[in-house]
């Protein structure tokens, strides 16, 4: 099983009209490592995580995740396989609390039609929401409902949704982005111990913390793959100073 | 006194009344408000079978009169054309208008807003056109009228008939009963939740998991079979059915009874279906303009108060609840 990679991208191509925001991309991701995908604006990371979770169907190319294709499964089967995300643009569903959140999400496990069955009688459900408030520390408020929630609290929310799902992999897009220090140091921390059990890829525009937590990096830019390696190949890889990090002397 | 207990109290409150009515309503003005009632009733299941679609799925449909119709038609048909009896025409009714909400679902769940919206009205405008031009099925202009048959017989003395207007009022209050019960448990379990959660954003219910289509055409089948059973009922109380009652003009109604009453809410709809009913026996005959009034009621209720009456009613019980021991309910469970 450990031979073979968690996520399989091959020639992997998205075309909006004329725009080509992704360019035959070819990655595969191994299990039990870390990996960041960065590069500039436009690059195209978010549009690789649509295509890759269903959301967006791909131009051509094809993906595998766990050895399985998923390139024209729907988004909920996808997720439904333990390939879960968070969104960029945070989304959680705003007229309901925090629990009632989570509770969904996990309970979409078990499936939802069940039109005799009462809600609040489903115990799986009902831990894993609870259990996920407490992990997050978002117990407090997990009656509130989520539109009261500050900033920083959806970004938490939107991680807790993808974890209740119990996902194998799991596709972080800039989950830190809009958190105060004191929440992004807690986050990362979150971030890394998460990474011992579940496989994660995380776009973040935040160098110093990629750096930091991950043992992989994808650096992309206009739709293509332009370098890959460890934090400290990438730091040294002229191309990647020039077109990203934005090195004159490069 | 907690929100839940309020609610509670309300929902009895209407209950009794409903119970009641036979003997309380012509004590105060004409009996023939009676079976205003009982038409009330019918006719918030339509209302019901909108909110369900916009309320909780968030789906604005402009054809439920559509499976009303079949309902309707499934009935009467089955009696005068069939020959069958009370129940296998109940049923054969209530199915014929899921079965259509199964086939128009399919197509028009996979489009939301206003494309859902047209979609549905062109379905029931294609069956209103088939029902009035199908005149040896249908009976056309004139509609198709039947003698009601027993409901139960026992030997040749004991019988049981909707020609009654005491059994047909309960007949009627009790189903309509049963219908919102069914729906109150369909609202609190895991599909539910399902629902609301697509309503609240499908593109992220898709990525917990959730098939947003098929959470979608559940609904529409559901509301499908709401209507029906509406239908069924209102040709009972009619002893016909007629192609009228499914024009768009009667979906349009609904979806105002929904948004007065409070879509969201279960028992909105039974307030807003009754109120501009009344409103309607009151004033259609002394104001002939009477709908620029309705106009603007629901003018006013789309801007102050988004959830309608329902929504007033929830939010003055939480804000007393909330004075009086600083707790906020919001769960579900009480939406009623
Ligand atoms: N649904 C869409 N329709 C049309 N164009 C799109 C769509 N989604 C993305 N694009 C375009 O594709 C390109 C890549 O966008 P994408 O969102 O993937 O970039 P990104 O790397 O995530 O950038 P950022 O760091 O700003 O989030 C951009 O030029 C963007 O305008
Ligand atoms: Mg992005």
């Amino acid at each position: 099983m450990t031979d073979i990679p968690v996520l399989e991208i091959t020639n992997v191509e998205k075309h909006f009209g004329g725009l080509v925001a992704l360019d035959s991309v070819n990655a595969a991701v191994e299990s039990g490592k870390l990996t960041a995908i960065i590069g500039p604006n436009g690059a195209g990371k978010t549009t690789l995580f649509n295509v890759i979770t269903g959301i967006l169907p791909a131009s051509a190319g094809q993906l595998k995740f766990q050895g399985q294709d998923i390139t024209r499964k729907s988004a909920h089967e996808i997720s439904r396989l333990g390939l879960a995300r968070t969104l960029q643009i945070k989304s959680v569903f705003n007229g309901m609390t925090v629990r009632e959140n989570l509770w969904i999400a996990a309970q979409s496990r078990d499936g939802v039609f069940k039109p005799f069955q009462r809600a609040s009688k489903s115990k799986r459900a009902n831990e894993t929401a609870d259990r996920i408030c407490e992990e997050l520390g978002l117990s407090a408020l997990a009656n509130q409902e989520a539109s009261n929630l500050s900033y920083g609290d959806i970004a938490l929310l939107e991680i807790g949704l993808a974890l209740a799902t119990e996902p194998k992999l799991l596709l972080l897009d800039e989950p830190i982005c809009g958190m105060g220090p004191a929440e992004t140091e807690q986050t990362v921390a979150k971030i890394q111990e998460l990474a011992k059990r579940i496989d994660i890829v995380i776009i973040e525009h935040d160098i110093e913390v990629v750096f930091d937590i991950s043992e992989d990096i994808i650096v992309m830019n206009l739709g293509q793959i332009l370098a890959r390696g460890t934090p400290k190949e990438i730091a040294s890889n002229v191309a990647v100073r020039a077109a990203y990090l934005g090195d004159d002397d490069a | 006194m907690t929100p839940t207990k309020v609610h509670q109290l309300g929902i009895i409150a209407l209950i009794v009344f409903t119970v009641a009515a036979p003997w309380v309503l012509p004590l105060f003005v004409d009996s023939f408000w009676v079976d205003i009632y009982s038409e009330m009733l019918i006719w918030s299941l339509l209302a019901a079978s909108v909110n369900l679609l916009f309320g909780y799925v968030g789906l604005l449909s402009f054809g439920q009169a559509l499976f009303f119709g079949m309902g309707m038609y499934g009935v009467a048909i089955g009696i005068a054309k069939m020959g069958l009896g009370f129940w296998p025409a109940f049923g054969f009714g209530t199915f014929l208008a899921t079965a259509m909400a199964a086939v128009a679902g399919v197509f028009a769940v996979r489009l939301t807003w206003h494309y859902f919206a047209i979609i549905t009205v062109v379905f029931s405008l294609i069956f209103y056109f088939t029902a009035l031009s199908w005149k040896p099925l249908t009976g056309g202009d004139d509609g198709l009228p039947f003698s009601m048959p027993p409901i139960f017989t026992f030997g040749e003395d004991v019988k049981l008939s909707l020609t009654n207007t005491t059994i047909q009022y309960y007949f009627i209050a009790l189903t309509v009963g049963l219908c919102y019960t069914l729906l109150a448990i369909v609202l609190r379990s895991p599909l539910g939740r399902a629902f609301r959660t697509v309503k609240e954003n499908d593109m992220r219910a898709s990525l917990i998991g959730l098939n947003v289509y098929l959470v979608r055409l559940t609904a529409f089948i559901c509301a499908g079979f709401i209507a029906g059973v509406a239908g069924s009922l209102f040709a009972f109380f009619g002893r016909y059915a007629s192609a009228s009652y499914m024009f768009y003009h009667v979906s349009g109604e609904a979806v105002v009874w929904a948004i007065i009453g409070g879509v969201g809410t279960l028992l909105g709809p039974v307030v807003g279906t009754s109120l501009l009913i009344i409103l309607r026996e009151e004033l259609s005959h002394v104001w002939e303009h009477y709908l620029l009034l309705v106009g603007s009621i629901v003018i006013i209720v789309v801007i102050f108060a988004p959830r309608g009456l329902g929504g007033l009613w929830h939010g003055l019980v939480n804000r007393l609840a909330s004075r009086n021991d600083g707790t906020l309910d919001s769960s579900e469970e009480t939406k009623l």
